[in-house]
């Protein structure tokens, strides 16, 4: 902004302050219901959803799935989706903190005097994409299931079949569940993208006896189950099972 | 015999009984309406010795633009719920033991068996929430209002600055609970900053007082939680506030002053 | 600026100030301006330094980690992964103890020349990427962290996601049938020991050097 610019907005800004009200008791009478309905909210939060506690703190745990307190979800899902080892420090430590250099430096790279947000494309722009990026991130963070587990619907041929079907369909979720299919495959909202390609609707592409073949003679890296097909057949024919009837 | 006058002592005229004001007389006259103006002769009192009323009187009746709405309760309901977060935060210190080995138990107890203290345990987590969900409203109003521009360029810097603090408070205080979720949270919190180049795995010995999760290091989060940072932010606050006053509240973008009809001829003849 | 006063000489002599003498700068009023500024440094330095140093004291002060005993040498076969409760830290309870996974030396898998230290392999189980606690998924032969995707293989090398290093490992060695486990060491892809280091840092190409080891823990002597 230079001076003439400078000027014309103080001159126009003590106008508006004139014709105004005293803060007191105009903007208090405001602040003060805007304090007692947030208030209102935390107490009724407290009240019906109390103070959970976890169990405690172990450090010797394999099992656990941590997760952050929701505010942080953006940036846990931002260090899932940033897959090489090379750009994790860019992960952790240089986008954010860009993203704090950029905030705290706005009033001096923005100089556009202009004030009303649709005369401000582009600031109003980057904004709007900015929150929309963070609720993404945020909502993919949080529908982030652990790789341990695995829930998808069962499928309508399945349910169509019987109940020894539905049965069978659960036991083989469970077994690739624990079998650690979701550490590099996907499956709807479980399981990670990578390296190995998504499973969601892998039935659809490979007939069940084309799925025993891969997990018995699989590409690197992906390792092989024949030791699961030896030493435990029933569970392995669950596996194929559960895998092909993916739909 | 005639009635003998005494004379009349040499007063000095200081204590002379003022005389009567003619007609009627304001103000307390009783001892019981003396003690009725109590309150205002207290802040009589102090503001003689002070002279505070001059800004009170500058920060509670200063102008604010017309047109200010609803948005622009947003920073003081943030102030609030940190208000907010402070009282609960200090009686729940009073039941909180920062020790590895305790604290779990501790908060058992303050959740179990102290009088209302689920609730306001539960009043500090989802007021922790609460303020950050505020601070963020607060801040995208003041962006699309372009409130950063000139002259509250300072303020904006100050008020990301905040910001971050508040971030550092809830990351701080995640780890109080000691349960699963706090716990490796906080591992993983402290790896983040280990990542940074050089510099890194100094500042994550430095989180935990050593190089593994060690007996100091929940009474440092503790400390950076209680007294370093919510000292750091009431600090800011008070000058985002001064600032606040000092600039006055922008007007929302779209409102415009009315100019009377003489300041505008005056515009066309100059 | 033009209309600003041209700046006074430093010069007493020049200023006329009474006993003066030439080539003197130093005015009592400057003489007592550095004073006040001096002893005001000194008072704040007097409580900063030291406090300053009782925060960063633990950043230097090296902590020792001892041998302890796992179990007895049959305990542990060379195809699979058998998990062991150690403790790092004895004064904190629950939260200073670890889970390390245990196996005998396997030439079939294990490449990395053989010394008194790797005749069992312990494995961290802290994830390389951020510090998740991995788990052994004996039916996949992998390590997989619950976190942000990292998946390991059957000697600790990354096999996919972010992870920026194969998992750390423990010193083991023999004594009396009794397997004990020691310090923490990191290595890097092709498993040659480095110094501890904490998770999120890269020992590969510059990695070392970005990622210095600290003070307080350092690798044995001589391994």
């Amino acid at each position: 902004m230079n001076k003439q610019q400078k000027e014309q907005y103080l001159r126009e800004y003590g106008q508006l302050k004139s014709q105004g009200k005293p803060f007191f008791p105009y903007a208090v009478a405001k602040d003060g219901a805007m304090a007692v309905l947030v208030m209102a909210i935390i107490i009724t939060m407290s009240i019906v959803l109390g103070a959970e506690l976890g169990p405690k703190a172990d450090a010797t745990t394999t099992t656990y799935t941590p997760r952050p307190e929701w505010y942080f979800f953006f940036l846990f899902e931002l260090l899932r989706v940033i897959k090489p080892p090379a750009l994790v420090p860019l992960a952790t430590i240089g986008i954010p903190t860009i993203c704090m250099i950029l905030l705290f430096l706005l009033p001096f790279y923005d100089r556009n005097p202009e004030r009303r947000p649709e005369r401000r494309p582009i600031a109003t722009t980057a904004g709007i994409l900015t929150i929309a990026a963070m609720g993404f991130l945020t909502y993919l963070g949080a529908s982030a299931g652990p790789p341990s587990e695995i829930d998808v619907p069962v499928p309508a041929n399945v349910s169509a079949q019987g109940q020894m079907a539905v049965a069978n369909f659960k036991a083989g979720q469970a077994v690739v569940a624990q079998s650690g299919c979701g550490g590099c495959h996907k499956f709807g909202e479980n399981g990670n993208d990578g390296p190995g390609p998504e499973l969601t609707e892998i039935g659809r592409r490979l007939p069940a006896a084309a799925i025993a073949r891969t997990l018995v003679n699989p590409t690197a890296p992906m390792p092989s189950y024949q030791g699961l097909q030896k030493s435990n057949p029933k569970q392995f024919d669950e596996m194929v099972y559960f895998l092909s009837s993916l739909k | 015999m005639a009635k003998l006058k005494l004379p009349v002592p040499p007063v000095p005229p200081q204590l002379k009984p003022l005389p009567k004001r003619p007609g009627k007389v304001y103000g307390p006259q009783t001892p019981i309406e003396h003690a009725g103006e109590a309150a205002a002769t207290a802040v009589g009192w102090i503001d003689e010795r002070t002279s505070l009323s001059g800004g009170a009187r500058w920060m509670m009746f200063r102008k604010v633009p017309k047109g200010t709405n609803w948005f622009y309760t947003l920073g003081s309901a943030t102030m609030f719920s940190f208000l907010s977060q402070a009282v609960t935060g200090v009686f729940l210190a009073m039941y909180y033991v920062p020790s590895s080995t305790r604290a779990y138990e501790s908060i058992r107890t303050i959740n179990n068996d102290v009088f209302l203290g689920e609730f306001v345990h539960g009043m500090h987590k989802w007021g922790s929430s609460m303020m950050v969900i505020l601070i963020f409203l607060h801040m995208g109003r003041t962006f699309f209002f372009g409130a950063y521009k000139y002259p509250r360029e300072l303020n904006w810097v100050i008020g990301v600055a905040l910001l971050i603090l508040t971030m550092t408070m809830s990351f701080t205080g995640y780890l109080l609970p000691f349960d699963q979720r706090s716990y490796w949270a906080s591992i993983v919190g402290v790896n983040i900053n280990g990542t940074g180049p050089l510099v890194g795995p100094y500042l994550s010995d430095f989180l935990r007082a050593g190089p593994n999760f060690g007996a100091t290091t929940l009474s440092r989060f503790y400390a950076i939680h209680m007294l370093l940072v919510p000292g750091a932010i009431a600090a800011l606050m008070g000058f985002h506030l001064f600032l606040v006053a000092r600039l006055g509240t922008t007007a929302p973008p779209w409102v415009r002053a009315k100019s009377s009809e003489q300041l505008r001829e005056e515009k066309v003849s100059s | 600026m033009a209309d600003r006063t041209p700046p006074k000489s430093k010069y007493t002599a020049d200023r006329n100030i009474p006993g003066a003498f030439e080539g003197e700068t130093v005015t009592r009023r400057r003489f007592m301006t550095g004073s006040a500024h001096t002893v005001g440094a000194v008072a704040a330095g007097a409580f900063a330094l030291p406090a300053l140093g009782f925060a960063l004291g633990p950043v230097f002060e090296e902590k020792r980690q001892p041998w302890q005993a796992v179990g007895a040498e049959t305990e542990f076969a060379g195809d699979t992964y058998v998990p062991r409760t150690i403790t790092i830290d004895a004064t904190v309870g629950d939260s200073g103890k670890s889970t390390v996974y245990l196996r005998k030396y396997n030439s079939a898998v294990d490449s990395e020349p053989r010394d008194d230290y790797n005749n069992y392999i312990a494995i961290s189980t802290a994830c390389m990427h951020l510090g998740c606690p991995v788990h052994f998924v004996t039916s996949a032969q992998r390590f997989i962290c619950p976190c942000h995707g990292g998946v390991y293989d059957f000697v600790g090398k990354v096999t996919g996601g972010p992870p920026v290093r194969p998992l750390d490992r423990f010193y083991t060695r023999v004594e009396g049938g009794q397997v004990f486990v020691g310090p923490r060491f990191s290595v890097n892809s092709e498993l040659k020991r480095f110094s501890p280091r904490d998770p999120g840092e890269p020992l590969d190409g510059v990695g070392q050097f970005l990622y210095p080891s600290r003070p307080t823990m350092r690798k044995l002597p001589n391994t």
